[in-house]
């Protein structure tokens, strides 16, 4: 997903409905927090799919590795959690603009091979992570009324934090 | 029955003053230091390590993660939930998670 094109959907969905929190708590219930936090780990692994059809450099597939593994592993402890909890996962204008502007970034990305592909695949983990990370700290967390999905949450926080840094070590090396 | 109490006496005294020993080189050597993993995170690392203590990772994180050694002299897979352990060698000891590249760690081994 194109860096700024992520940060409009976040703006004009996360944004706009943290705005709307501020008049009248809380705007995300913890359905709706659950679907946007599975939907981004979905987005993350169906990126790092992509990457180890197309990537041959191993560096990029490493990291590709890691991001589908780590997505993946904080979703099914996502879906046990809102098993547990009762809560079935409530779709929002949020899950669907990203789920919308990842397929178009990813219809972007196909169009690229070797080192342009690497370059792109990795200034959008950047940028996705980092956009994410901001929506976590600031909306997500905050607004999640559950103990163990607010816990699950800041963990998952933690683990992006790590996947950016290591997305930009990896950004600098393909230079 | 003397002979047999002195024996016994001697059974017993000897028994005493070996077992003190035996159990205090035993702690010695199964010193046992702990560290876990958290949150993408190595815990606090131990301080005084001796040769041949024991180092162990616990995982209580939802991912899984390794004590992989920069020197490649140990490589230890934690899954969720898992441990495992090393026997320490003199030295820095540096590692890190071969998952994720970024928790790094390392500790003085005396």
């Amino acid at each position: 997903m194109n860096k700024s094109l992520f940060a409009l959907v976040l703006a004009f969905g996360i944004g706009s409905i943290a705005s709307v929190h501020a008049q009248q708590a809380p705007a995300l219930n913890d359905a709706q927090i659950a679907h946007i936090a599975y939907t981004a780990g979905v987005i993350d692994v169906t990126a790092a799919k992509q990457a180890l059809h197309k990537s041959h450099n191993k560096d990029v597939r490493a990291f590709a590795e890691e991001m589908a593994r780590d997505h993946a592993a904080v979703n099914d402890q996502a879906l046990a959690l809102v098993k547990k909890l009762g809560v079935t996962p409530q779709d929002n204008p949020t899950s669907q603009s990203l789920s919308s502007a990842a397929a178009a970034e990813q219809t972007k990305l196909a169009a690229l091979s070797g080192s342009a592909y690497d370059k792109a695949y990795v200034a959008n983990e950047v940028a996705y992570h980092k956009t994410v990370n901001g929506a976590l700290s600031g909306t997500l967390i905050p607004s999640a009324q559950n103990a163990q999905l607010k816990s699950l949450l800041e963990t998952g926080l933690k683990l992006f934090q790590s996947h950016q840094m290591h997305a930009e070590h990896l950004a600098q090396s393909l230079k | 029955m003397l002979r047999l109490m002195i024996l016994l006496v001697g059974l017993l005294a000897a028994t005493a003053g070996f077992a003190p020993a035996s159990a205090t080189s035993t702690m010695q050597a199964q010193r046992v230091h702990v560290i876990v993993i958290d949150k993408m995170a190595y815990g606090p690392m131990p301080t005084d390590v001796r040769v041949g203590d024991i180092i162990e990772w616990v995982n209580h994180d939802i991912l899984e993660h390794s004590a992989t050694a920069r020197d490649g002299r140990f490589d230890v897979d934690l899954k969720p939930g898992a441990s495992g352990r090393i026997t320490a060698v003199a030295g820095t000891l540096a590692f890190f998670c071969k998952f994720h590249p970024t928790m790094t760690a390392s500790m003085v081994v005396r």
